[in-house]
């Protein structure tokens, strides 16, 4: 396939995935921040900040008000702002944008749940929604347009090259978001200590699950025992969730393998770094310090997205 | 429901006298049976539709990447078998000439010898590429896809407006205002045999590969688009989708031992046969404009060495002519030894002196044109401009008089068009788009544009016009 199709399709599968992320992470910490703000501001504030440091570009404007709740200021700067890099409005263009370039390479079905999406979020942006609980709404309507989307990427496209680039770019936004989320959320989250308030402690272990899409992906491992000792593996090492690292790896993985028999630059990072979650020793992180196993995937992922755009890309 | 007559010029649905034409009286019964309610509820579903599809053009001098909708009105513009037997036959007599006379310009120049074109009209224009003298395309063919426009008088005769023999645009419109129909007023469709549209991109890959030079099993057609920002670009990816080829922009494409190669994932890949929608000054800039960045350096020679078509052809551009126009019927007698079968406007042509004199003197009844511009751009309409309009276009037309021509107004056909709730007559054209591959074929169908603004007569989307479903009518066997 053309080497600018690929391209797109890949970036287009980077922002529907990373659409999709922020879109939960905020529908996520919405709820923790409505819950908790009254109990414990500190803890509320926080969740709200690591946003920024997992998505290191942006910025939030002031709250509206003195009485806004906390979330209203992070809820219009990440989802609707089209001038933060980071928010879903931004993501969601972009992504119809490259859907757009090469929309000859997309089935119908694609184009028009992705126009539709982007349109209705667009018409949100317009109206300028400022209401915590509209934009909640309007988030959760986002939210069904994106899994319309993927569902009509999934129903719809022949199996081959194009899939594979779109599939390719999913997996490693995923993999990299994933990675960032859990290095800024893990340290916190390690050091506090449930003797203080069970409920909160329980509260954010959970809050961090749904973060990555996995509550009841976990639930189905583990029932509703909540441990952290099962909960960090679980989503670094699951070979069946889906939003665990090990998985995103795999799925890397099989698309470089499937786009090209012979193992270039990229699926040589990739298969490492799949090598490394598969056979994960206990040992190699002691104390629970998975530091610098995240380290690595973040780099890892960087580094395979360079070499990706080297060997298939480059005009 | 209230029907609004044109009493001014042809109304290709009311006879003045006698009610609905007969090809229109089912049409006429079947919409008076909706209520106004219905039909606006219909009409609302019709625009949703567009703007969910990204049916859009882009409008040049607005802000980059604006998108639009090309307004489309849901009154079908009907045309009896027997009315499109002649439009039909009249059309393919016409691109016969074309050809032809493209052919003759690159080759011997027999029509510029026996004087039936002026010479100095067909040499000195920008659309002759001098540097594509002697050269002859695959299987002689510059005007793979041309799309023509027809205007009715008041009499309700048929005359050729305008040929386009470079990069028409709108046959995406065409199939796309059939579904669109099809889905919202469906009801119309039970009482007409309506010829079907649908097979264009077919017939099209057909046409394209018919002029692939190299005995190849599986030769490669690929769409040259200037690019997302270009304003058919919807177009020009419908297309490629469509007939199942790729859609490539200047920069996917490399030029490598005389031949052609997409850049692809996989490495190069051969291509035979290029449907460009890409302006042929910009087509390479080894050979031609130097600064264009849509382009593929070298793609010239490889096709001049034979190894790839490209359609339309380069060079097709003099035909395109609005000077040549007027000396169609010449050229259709000089090459084919027929009578035209289609009328067209007379033409006054700057280039000769008796004609720039009548134009200078009766600039208010005329509309004057340039001949190199398209889509009613830079053009003149005599009877509706100020007189310091007049004065400043007259001022331009005498430092090159060759460069403009000069036609009567003629009062374009009206068809009823829904305006607030009312059918009120809109000015119309029509363009067919005829494909000269094996055979030359005319899709039984065309846009049909319409001046949204009332009294207009400029119908092109890029100055605010609309369009409309066009129904060719099979011949019933009674």
């Amino acid at each position: 396939m053309l080497s600018r199709v690929a391209d797109a399709l890949y970036w287009m599968g980077r922002y529907l995935e990373r659409s999709e992320n922020i879109t939960r992470l905020l529908l996520v910490t919405e709820d923790f921040s409505t819950e908790t703000q009254g109990l414990a501001e500190q803890v509320a504030q926080a969740a709200w900040k690591d946003l920024l440091a997992i998505f290191p570009a942006a910025q939030v404007g002031a709250p509206a008000s003195a009485f806004a709740p906390l979330s209203q200021a992070y809820l219009v700067g990440f989802f609707l702002d089209p001038a933060n890099p980071y928010s879903v409005h931004y993501s969601l263009r972009k992504a119809r944008e490259n859907a757009r370039s090469v929309r000859e390479a997309l089935t119908v079905e694609v184009f028009l749940a992705i126009n539709e999406t982007f349109r209705a979020l667009d018409a949100d942006a317009r109206r300028g929604l400022v209401d915590p609980p509209a934009l909640r709404d309007a988030l959760s309507a986002a939210h069904k347009g994106l899994f319309s989307t993927i569902g009509a990427i999934e129903h719809t496209f022949t199996r081959d090259d194009s899939w594979l680039f779109l599939k390719l770019g999913e997996s490693l936004e995923r993999v990299y978001r994933t990675a960032l989320i859990l290095r800024t959320k893990l340290p916190a989250l390690g050091a506090s200590e449930p003797r203080a308030d069970v409920a909160l402690y329980y509260t954010q272990w959970r809050t961090l699950l749904r973060a990555l899409g996995s509550l009841e992906n976990y639930r189905r491992a583990y029932g509703a025992r909540l441990e952290p000792q099962l909960v960090v593996p679980f989503l670094l090492f699951d070979p069946h969730s889906p939003r665990s690292l090990r998985f995103g790896a795999e799925a890397v993985k099989q698309c470089l393998e499937r786009i090209s028999g012979e193992p270039g630059p990229a699926s040589r990072i990739i298969g490492r770094l799949h090598a490394g979650l598969c056979y994960h020793d206990e040992r190699a992180a002691p104390g629970g310090d998975y530091a610098p196993l995240l380290d690595g995937v973040v780099d890892a992922s960087g580094q395979a997205h360079d070499a990706l755009a080297g060997q298939y890309f480059a005009t | 429901m209230k029907w609004v007559p044109d009493t001014s010029a042809y109304d290709e649905t009311f006879d003045r006298a006698a009610g609905p034409r007969p090809h229109y009286r089912a049409l006429v019964t079947t919409l008076e049976s909706f209520t106004q309610t219905e039909i606006d509820r219909r009409e609302r579903l019709q625009k949703i539709s567009l703007v969910d599809q990204g049916i859009t053009f882009t409008v040049y001098g607005e802000k980059e990447g604006l998108e639009r909708i090309f307004p489309f009105d849901f009154v079908p513009r009907i045309i009896p078998a027997r009315e499109w037997e002649r439009i039909e036959a009249g059309l393919i007599q016409r691109v016969t000439a074309l050809n032809l006379f493209i052919n003759d310009v690159y080759q011997e120049q027999k029509c510029l010898r026996d004087k039936v074109v002026p010479p100095e009209l067909v040499l000195s224009r920008r659309e002759y590429k001098r540097a594509l003298l002697r050269l002859t395309p695959p299987r002689q063919i510059y005007t793979h896809v041309v799309g023509t426009d027809i205007i009715r008088n008041d009499r309700g005769d048929y005359l050729i407006l305008e040929d386009n023999c470079r990069c028409p645009s709108g046959v995406s419109y065409v199939l796309e205002n059939r579904n669109l129909l099809h889905r919202v007023f469906p009801e119309f469709f039970t009482r007409y045999p309506v010829r079907p549209v649908r097979e264009y991109p077919r017939l099209l890959l057909d046409t394209l590969l018919w002029s692939a030079p190299r005995a190849s099993e599986n030769p490669v057609a690929v769409v040259l688009t200037p690019g997302i920002h270009n304003s058919a670009y919807f177009e020009h990816s419908f297309l490629a989708r469509e007939m199942g080829a790729f859609l490539v922009q200047g920069r996917d494409l490399v030029v490598e031992d005389s031949a052609v190669y997409m850049r692809t994932t996989a490495g190069r890949q051969r291509v035979d046969v290029i449907y460009r929608r890409v302006d042929e000054d910009f087509l390479d800039p080894l050979a031609f404009r130097r600064d264009s960045l849509l382009g593929v350096p070298g793609l010239v020679n490889v096709y001049r060495e034979g190894n790839v078509a490209i359609a339309n052809a380069p060079g097709a551009g003099v035909a395109d002519d609005k000077a040549v126009y007027a000396y169609m019927p010449a050229l259709i007698k000089y090459y084919l030894g027929q009578e035209p079968l289609l009328g067209q406007v007379p033409t006054y042509v700057g280039l000769r002196r008796d004609d720039f004199a009548y134009m200078r003197e009766h600039m208010a009844e005329l509309v004057v044109k340039t001949t190199g511009d398209s889509g009613g751009y830079n053009m003149l309409m005599g009877p509706f401009a100020a007189r310091r309009e007049v004065d400043a276009y007259l001022a331009q037309m005498k430092k090159a008089p060759g460069n403009y021509i000069a036609q009567p107004l003629i009062e374009l056909s009206s068809h009823p068009t829904y305006v607030d709730g009312r059918f009120e007559p809109r000015r119309i054209d029509l363009r067919p788009f005829i494909l000269y591959g094996e055979t030359i074929r005319v899709l039984p169908g065309g846009l049909t544009r319409v001046a949204l603004r009332p009294g207009s007569y400029v119908v092109n989307s890029s100055q605010g016009g609309g369009s409309k479903d066009t129904w060719v009518l099979a011949a019933r066997n009674t």
